[in-house]
């Protein structure tokens, strides 16, 4: 790739781009994020609708909030039990409503901070600040 | 406590910019592309399916670990590694270390840095960084992916370094102790060289180097079947973009990094051969940088039905077929 081709105008998202210069030598140059600079309207409408649908379920009772913030944050079961260090099985229990309504405050607190939430927030299934947060950020 | 004299600079990857910034703080002169290709970072690999993914993915460089591995055994560096069961000691390893003045390198999951945007943010357990110094209750990070050094809470550095999961870093910490005054590049070059050929062209396993690339280009056609739904997978074929360009490879999934030292590693060891074969690299790059920006414009667009998909995979076979014959002509410009 040649160095003027390489230019992507995205302060908020700096990187390093290793292209040909004008002179023949390859070396790095720093540029911006395409993809941040191009569609991060689009991540931030799809981040928006797996809120609502996520909320749906919550409140048809089908998922608890611990699933709702394992798909927001992108995790497995098997990595949400290795991260909380609680065993598959139970992790798989938590993840419906009936058996979330009864956990402890110690096993709460250890999903909280896997998902970086406070504890509250966690059992209000309340990922809206998070995306608030998302979304002033946004370049 | 205050910051250590450290000469930050961006680097295109977070293992290979950190131990750069490292041995460059020790008073050993090398570029990032000489570090990655020495170490023989250039890699590919698929995972269809994996329990640590919710998603196929693929991954385009060593397994995490090895730069620093590689730079060690080949280049005679030697740097001081720590892990730690308890929390309290490796927060205060890493204060006495700094208290002595020795920037040092931590292994953390990324979702925790407060100063990444949060689009940027997940749960990845092996990124690196420099930590320069403290200032009252904030860690000064170098970290090769930001243009500044960065502030960095103390309850985020330890959330990150104590992250449970896969590759969980455990508090991992490393310090260049010593380098080699002027070392002779030569042979490492060769050996980098050597292991990456091997790694692309030989590994007998079906999802790693040549063949993961074919296992991925047959396997991105089934994708929708793991979708939730068609934003699900429009997110997750944009994501091909990210881990190609953004995620921290000098772009084109580091093919121009590769090329770049190729390039160095031509006037080192006076064989052109290796200054054409870095020109050729340098295109295939190109081929690897039209995949990202097509999978992210399908991805924006929702063009997701099987005959984009198929599209996709004939791109992806081809950058397959043309790295089979660039490796081997590598493997043999250096026999």
């Amino acid at each position: 790739m040649k160095e003027k081709e390489g230019f992507v105008d995205c302060p908020e998202q700096q990187m390093i781009l290793y292209v040909e210069k004008e002179n023949g030598q390859f070396g790095p140059m720093q540029t911006g994020s395409y993809i941040t600079k191009n569609y991060i309207d689009d991540y931030f409408d799809k981040r928006k609708n797996l809120e609502q649908s996520l909320h749906e379920q919550i409140k048809k009772g089908e998922i608890s909030p611990v699933k709702f913030f394992m798909v927001w944050e992108d995790l497995t079961e098997r990595e949400l039990a290795a991260r909380t260090n609680i065993p598959l099985r139970k992790v798989r229990k938590h993840l419906l409503p009936h058996y979330f309504n009864n956990l402890s405050a110690d096993i709460l607190q250890r999903y909280a901070i896997v998902f970086n939430v406070s504890v509250k927030q966690l059992q209000q299934a309340d990922a809206t600040t998070k995306a608030l947060n998302e979304e002033s950020a946004k370049p | 406590m205050t910051t250590i004299p450290f000469n930050h600079k961006m680097g295109a990857h977070c293992e290979s910019g950190t131990v750069t910034s490292l041995v460059n703080h020790a008073g050993l002169d090398l570029t990032e592309p000489m570090v990655f290709g020495i170490a023989s970072g250039i890699f590919f690999g698929y995972f269809h399916k994996h329990r640590s993914f919710t998603f196929p993915t693929f991954i385009v460089r060593n397994r995490p670990g090895d730069m620093r591995k590689n730079i060690q055994k080949r280049l005679g560096v030697k740097f001081n590694t720590f892990s730690f069961s308890r929390e309290e000691e490796g927060m205060k390893k890493l204060d006495e270390l700094l208290l002595q003045g020795i920037p040092v390198a931590t292994q953390v999951d990324f979702y925790y840095l407060d100063y990444v945007p949060s689009w940027e943010r997940a749960h990845v357990n092996v990124h690196f960084m420099v930590v320069i110094g403290k200032e009252e209750d904030d860690y000064i990070i170098s970290d090769s992916y930001f243009p500044k050094p960065e502030r960095l809470k103390e309850e985020s550095l330890r959330r990150g370094r104590f992250a449970g999961g896969n590759m969980a870093p455990k508090g991992f910490l490393f310090y260049t102790a010593r380098v080699p005054e002027q070392p002779d590049l030569r042979r490492p070059i060769l050996k980098g060289i050597e292991k990456a050929c091997f790694n692309m062209l030989s590994l007998p396993v079906p999802f790693i180097g040549i063949k993961g690339i074919r296992l991925f280009a047959k396997r991105v056609v089934d994708w929708p079947t793991f979708a939730r739904d068609t934003e699900h997978l429009s997110h997750e074929v944009m994501k091909i973009n990210i881990l190609l360009e953004d995620q921290g490879t000098g772009g084109a999934g580091f093919r121009y990094m590769y090329a770049t030292f190729l390039q160095q590693a031509s006037s080192l060891l006076h064989n052109p051969k290796l200054k054409e074969l870095s020109q050729q690299l340098m295109t295939i790059g190109d081929g690897w940088r039209e995949i990202s920006l097509f999978a992210a414009r399908i991805g924006k667009n929702r063009e997701l039905g099987p005959e984009k998909l198929k599209e996709l995979s004939t791109l992806i076979m081809d950058r397959a077929d043309v790295e089979e014959k660039f490796f081997k002509e590598l493997k043999k410009s250096i026999k």
